[in-house]
């Protein structure tokens, strides 16, 4: 069988517009536009980025035919399709709130390392081997901890992005270990091949050795419990428009390439849930860590007084659910993990976009600050309420429905009785909760005074444009989520 | 022991000491170190089960070890210029002294 490279050229032609218009940001900023202004700068910075996202964004659509591509390296089905395009959505909603960000010393720097984590994030999104899943991962991430970091001025935030980087190496390290023993179990590197030897091996030691490994840097990269540790840290340090691609583009590819990973690979070390004492497989570790993460992130989010660090316990609770979505998805298919999973990154990073825009017009850390946001920007106001609505799960937002989509896959498992059905109860109880510290931060912005010498916020007209769209789409999405649901 | 077994011993104690260094010491370059120690073990893995496991396709296991020496270079670099991000701050590496994040 020869090589297809154009096929190959045609699936890759995505990343080589984000690869594009990163060179030319920063090709730009070098040469034509070295004496501007540092707001210009930003603005060409920002225009051309946004521009190549568009571009990968056409490719994605017209993409080439679905199927494997190039051997088996690359998978195009309709998870990846989606998931690129959701990415894809996501990183341009990042750009329109970095418009906002205050202290952006290297703007084009800043730009090109958001396409290039785009770039690892959308390839993540469709890799199929392992040498390319890691590769994905490791540009995605040591792109990620560089504008973790990028707010040179803030102690905090070097802390945070260091933070991340040894959190996120020693994960890596764990992924390179469990890599190397499903090479030395299965003796391929390609997903269908590993699949085919395992169905016939059946389980051995070195198989969960290897599984384990795997789950550590899977729940490093989703923020699940025993691994959440840099999250809050990340989301209270980095630059607002950082910690919103972290939390939302970063989760969402994530979660498809361990789907990926999990079901289609390793699917037949699964094991089962179907009661409590089964025997061994990655299905009953992944329900450990999802009770985990719904416990933890909802109990200790209560406890919270930093709006991010609250949003970022909420985050490792919504982990929990969504892992929920990935013990459903080899029955119930990938739909409504990834409903939930995007819907999700949009109401992230509109509430990350509110905290960069608001910080703008001063202070935003604590919750308190929020005060009066209602007076100061109504839009604003309304913005995060559609947000923070949908991440509680309140009905017709899309919040609502990917809850509703992932705890009916989930009961229909097994029903009540079985751990993924129990697991699912847990969630929906653990929804209230939630819905008090959601409501404490509506009460500030929507309820309570603006605090002494508080100025009106004025909001830059790009960060303007992409709330509105985030939650839009929020609403639509909730509104209509066939639209979504009908793409697999 | 077969030469693979001795491998996988010897890739494994890597990975350990590693890990030990990466979580117990405080100085972020002994823990960049740890960390490149689990790298390398990986990177050991792939070579081992290439050179003794049963015959793949001619030469996946070095290929990828190549590629996993060249990320965790990649990773070193990013981790060196962030350690002395934090010392601009700090005047120092000590990672318990990095604890203004918490709550």
């Amino acid at each position: 069988m020869s090589p297809d490279y154009a096929g190959l050229f045609r699936a890759l032609g995505p990343e080589a517009a984000l690869v594009v218009g990163a060179l030319a940001v920063l090709g730009l900023d070098l040469t034509l536009f070295r004496r501007h202004s540092l707001g210009e700068r930003l603005r060409l910075a920002l225009w051309v980025g946004s521009l190549a996202v568009l571009a990968a964004g056409v490719h994605v659509w017209r993409g080439g035919a679905p199927g494997p591509v190039f051997g088996a390296v690359l998978m195009l089905d309709p998870l990846a399709v989606a998931t690129r395009f959701g990415v894809l959505v996501l990183t341009l909603l990042t750009l329109g709130v970095a418009r906002s960000s205050t202290a952006q010393r290297q703007p084009a720097e800043y730009v090109a390392l958001i396409l290039f984590a785009a770039t690892g994030l959308i390839l993540m999104a469709a890799a199929q081997q392992l040498l390319l899943v890691f590769l994905a991962l490791e540009l995605a991430s040591l792109s990620l901890y560089v504008i973790a970091g990028f707010d040179r001025n803030r102690p905090e935030t070097a802390e945070a992005a260091l933070k991340y980087f040894l959190f996120g190496g020693i994960a890596a390290a764990f992924l390179l270990f469990g890599f190397s023993l499903i090479y030395g179990v299965t003796g391929s590197i390609e997903l269908p091949q590993i699949a085919a030897q395992i169905a016939v091996q059946g389980a051995n030691p070195l198989l969960l050795v290897a599984l384990a490994m795997v789950l550590v840097a899977f729940g490093f990269k989703t923020a699940a419990a025993p691994f959440h540790l840099w999250a809050p840290d990340v989301y209270q340090g980095a630059p607002a428009p950082s910690a919103a691609l972290v939390a939302s583009a970063s989760k969402l590819a994530g979660f498809t390439l361990f789907t990926r990973l999990l079901w289609p690979g390793l699917g037949a070390a699964a094991g089962s849930t179907a009661s409590f004492n089964a025997g061994p497989g990655w299905l009953p570790a992944v329900a450990v860590i999802a009770a985990a993460s719904l416990l933890l992130g909802n109990l200790v989010a209560l406890a919270q007084t930093n709006l991010r660090r609250l949003l970022a316990y909420s985050a490792i609770a919504h982990s929990g659910a969504m892992l929920l979505g990935v013990m459903a998805a080899g029955r119930a298919g990938p739909a409504p993990l990834f409903y939930y999973a995007s819907t999700y990154g949009l109401a992230t990073v509109g509430a990350f976009g509110v905290i960069c825009a608001a910080e703008r017009g001063g202070r935003c850390e604590a919750i308190s600050d929020l005060a009066g946001l209602y007076k100061r920007s109504p839009f604003l106001a309304g913005c995060l309420a559609v947000f923070i609505l949908s991440l509680a799960g309140i009905p017709p937002l899309a919040g609502f429905f990917g809850k509703f989509t992932v705890f009916a896959a989930a009961l229909r498992l097994g029903g009540v009785a079985a751990p993924a059905g129990s697991l699912a109860i847990l969630a929906i109880a653990l929804s209230a909760v939630a819905l008090y510290y959601y409501l404490i931060v509506l009460k500030q912005a929507l309820v309570a005074k603006p605090t002494a010498g508080a100025q009106p916020i004025k909001v830059a007209p790009a960060t303007a444009l992409a709330l509105f769209a985030a939650a839009g789409l929020i609403v639509w999405f909730g509104l209509f989520p066939a639209e979504l649901l009908g793409l697999f | 022991m077969s030469p693979l077994q001795l491998c996988l011993a010897f890739s494994s104690l890597l990975f350990a000491v590693g890990l030990t260094g990466a979580l117990a010491r405080s100085n972020s370059i002994l823990v960049l170190l740890g960390l490149e120690l689990m790298l390398t073990a990986g990177s050991v893995n792939f070579i081992a089960f290439w050179r003794f496991g049963p015959p793949a396709s001619p030469a996946t296991g070095v290929v990828f070890a190549i590629f996993a020496i060249a990320v965790a270079a990649a990773e070193t670099a990013v981790g060196l210029a962030l350690v002395i991000a934090v010392y601009r701050h700090q005047r120092n590496i000590r990672l318990p002294e990095a604890n203004r994040l918490k709550g």
